[in-house]
């Protein structure tokens, strides 16, 4: 399927252009942009944004595959982000970790293979992350753009029974 | 030139030179990776570390530099009269302290910590710098105990083989393709440990764009290790089982210097070698890989005459017999000598004498491949002309009078012509309707030629001639460099050396011309041919020469 941008992130990127000092270093922002519409970078989506920032295709999948935010493959609609990174880990996000895994019935998705933790209702993506820079209320996990702190199961679930 | 103290050396090395190749200029090997003199300079693999000395005002002494520095990317100028070290050195710097050698250690051991270590498997074993710094630079054991990394071996393009395993993520191939061929299909996939050179692919290994620029190959020579390999080469034949020649790549007329690399059996590999003003370190793939009709089983290998109406072998003696029955007795305007522009000078120099000195005919020709495609690219360009010596051939057909006949004029010039004697030689040459029209009006045609091309199949004396890789001479470019070309391999069959079939022809007809060897025929041509006189064998060595007032 070929990708495009939505009229209203193509006047985005037009924006995010001059605030760079060369049509390269955009990639990042316009990945973002493209992903949030898109969903997922697919090939179509590597190509449209090569195109626009004039640049061979491998240049966008170099960065794409270099930076743990970016997927390729389609994900769910809440992607959690469990820290297990060293304070997270003495803080046991073992435990959080293991309580998701559970209560959701998937694996930990692979940076690779983001189907292995991804329930079947595409509810769901659940990844390990390293630090989310927020060491002083481990254990912490993202879902999506939001931090939540001081995880414990029960904390657990009432953050996720709240997403519909 | 920068004054410098290089370990117990004191030497003037050239103004902007880093400190490998400075090193280099001495004899003193600084292991790098990364560094290639073709492309730009990232300093990732830290190899090179060399230590710079530096004047430390509290001890008021010249002391070792803090941190080490790559050799890369450390430049030798001239310093300021009050920055001088010691009062006269513009820099100092030890390759060999206890302290670079440690980094040096420390760095192998790094970097072979997922190295398969699978030398007895890998082509690249015998010419590997990995293998040789290791051995000569290196700590001999690793204390990496855990599991390896093991990407996979992957096809990158029609050529080339990616065997990640042996990868080191110098970053080289990419840079070529960005910097070299403009084009850029190489990059790095993940990170850190798990970084991999790749072609974009979609999610699932589906590739979106193969590595087949037409300068592919040369990421496969610039590749320090046996990561990059070229499928044509793939488990062929042990480096040190080959012998090398320098020569001169017959694909077009830029004349890219190679080295050429041989057996008994056959040519088994042509690389670029160096050369500033022309090819730089680099070649194309229509050139690297265009060998194979060497090796060919239907090269021409005996003589042959037509006889009712088809071709059939005969003897040399036969075959030269013939010749010198059916020019005798033809007028000297009715005779035309047509040179190739696959051919060495030295070939169409004797062609010429042939044709002046001997059938007293003032009407020369040119021949060899049709124009191809030309391609650019940002650091080279492959040109149309598909024949490593047009210059050279018409410098020295069109000696004296100067007019050579070349395309529609040559086939109209053949149209009252009895007796033509033309040399082709070229990989592959088909004819069109004119060309074959004209060629079949000659009543007696001779051809020298390589294969039993479209041009032999109408010639009444068919003579084996050999090809570049199996002969000495010279070549001169589009830019009038004048390059020289080695004999490899020994001629199929019966075939000869094309000076020395020509050198026979003129003998039989009566003409005194004897030459012994390529060189000989390169003095004659320094001393009568204009532009050319620096043009010897001895002089060109292995740089070539460019030609004088060029012409
Ligand atoms: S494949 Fe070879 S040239 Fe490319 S990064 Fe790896 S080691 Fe360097
Ligand atoms: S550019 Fe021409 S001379 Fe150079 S390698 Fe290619 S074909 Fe040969
Ligand atoms: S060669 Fe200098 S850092 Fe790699």
């Amino acid at each position: 399927m070929p990708f495009e941008f939505s009229e209203e992130n193509r006047r985005e990127f037009e924006k995010l252009i001059p605030r760079y000092p060369v049509k390269e270093a955009v990639m990042l922002p316009t990945l973002h942009l493209a992903q949030r519409q898109a969903g997922y970078i697919s090939p179509e989506v590597m190509e449209y944004v090569a195109g626009l920032l004039e640049v061979p295709v491998m240049k966008v999948k170099d960065v794409l595959t270099f930076y743990p935010m970016f997927f390729e493959e389609p994900v769910g609609k809440y992607v959690i982000r469990v820290c297990h990174t060293l304070p997270c880990a003495l803080a046991d996000c073992k435990l959080v970790l293991e309580h998701i895994k559970q209560k959701l019935n998937t694996d930990v998705a692979a940076e690779t293979d983001l189907a292995k933790g991804t329930t079947p209702d595409g509810k769901f993506t659940l990844l390990k992350a390293e630090c989310l820079a927020s060491c002083d209320v481990a254990p912490v996990m993202m879902v999506n753009d939001d931090l939540y702190k001081n995880l414990t199961p029960q904390k657990v679930d009432e953050i996720l029974d709240s997403l519909a | 030139m920068p004054f410098i103290k290089l370990n117990d050396l004191e030497v003037e090395v050239p103004d902007g030179i880093n400190v490998i190749e400075a090193a280099r200029l001495h004899g003193i090997e600084v292991p790098y990776y990364c560094y290639h003199p073709g492309l730009s300079r990232p300093a990732n693999c830290r190899m090179c570390l060399v230590e710079p000395h530096v004047f430390f005002p509290p001890a008021g002494a010249i002391v070792p530099d803090r941190q080490l520095a790559t050799g890369c990317t450390t430049v030798l100028r001239t310093a300021p009269p009050d920055r001088k070290l010691d009062g006269k050195y513009d820099f100092i710097v030890r390759t060999d302290s206890p302290r670079v050698k440690k980094a040096r250690e420390d760095i192998l051991e790094f970097l072979l910590v997922h190295h398969p270590l699978d030398c007895s498997v890998c082509d690249q074993a015998g010419e590997c710098d990995l293998q040789d710094f290791s051995f000569n630079h290196g700590r001999g054991t690793s204390r990496y105990v855990e599991v390896k990394n093991v990407p996979p071996k992957k096809d990158l393009g029609p050529d080339v083989l990616l065997y990640s395993t042996r990868c080191i993520v110098c970053t080289r191939c990419i840079r070529f393709c960005h910097e070299v061929s403009g084009t850029g299909e190489l990059g790095l996939i993940h990170r850190g440990s798990h970084d991999e050179i790749d072609i974009p692919r979609a999610h699932d290994g589906t590739p979106l764009q193969l590595l087949d620029n037409k300068l592919a190959g040369n990421v496969v020579d610039i590749c320090p290790v046996g990561a990059l390999i070229s499928k044509d080469f793939l488990f062929k034949s042990r480096p040190w089982f080959m012998k090398t020649v320098n020569s001169i790549c017959p694909g077009c007329s830029v004349g890219c210097n190679i080295t050429l690399d041989f057996k008994e059996d056959g040519v088994y590999r042509l690389k670029p070698r160096f050369h500033a003003d022309i090819n730089q370190h680099w070649m194309c793939d229509d050139g690297r890989l265009g060998y194979h009709y060497v090796n060919s089983e239907d090269r021409l290998q005996i003589p042959m005459k037509r006889v009712d109406g088809e071709l059939v072998p005969t003897s040399w003696a036969d075959a030269l017999n013939l010749i010198v029955e059916k020019f005798s007795g033809v007028d000297a305007e009715s005779k035309v000598v047509v040179g190739s522009a696959q051919g060495t000078n030295e070939e169409n120099y004797v062609l010429q004498k042939l044709g002046r000195e001997v059938l007293k005919t003032d009407r020369f020709g040119l021949f060899g491949r049709e124009p191809g495609e030309e391609h650019k690219f940002p650091q080279f360009a492959i040109e149309a002309d598909k024949n490593p010596n047009t210059r050279g051939a018409r410098d020295m057909l069109g000696l004296g009078n100067g007019s050579v006949l070349e395309d529609e004029a040559l086939w109209e010039g053949l149209s009252n012509a009895e007796a033509v004697y033309l040399v082709n030689g070229a990989p592959e040459r088909p004819l069109d309707e004119t060309s074959q029209k004209a060629l079949e009006s000659v009543d007696f045609l001779v051809v020298q030629d390589i294969f039993e091309s479209d041009v032999a199949k109408l010639a009444d004396v068919v003579l084996p001639g050999v090809t570049f890789a199996e002969k000495d001479g010279t070549f001169t470019n589009s830019s009038g460099w004048v390059q020289r070309i080695h004999k490899s391999v020994d001629p199929p069959g019966e075939a000869r050396t094309d000076w020395e079939i020509i050198q026979q022809v003129a003998k039989r007809l009566g003409g005194d011309i004897d030459y012994h060897f390529a060189g000989e025929i390169a003095m004659d041509i320094a001393e009568n041919v204009p532009g050319y006189q620096d043009a010897t064998h001895q002089k060109i060595g292995d740089s070539g020469v460019k030609l004088q007032d060029d012409n």
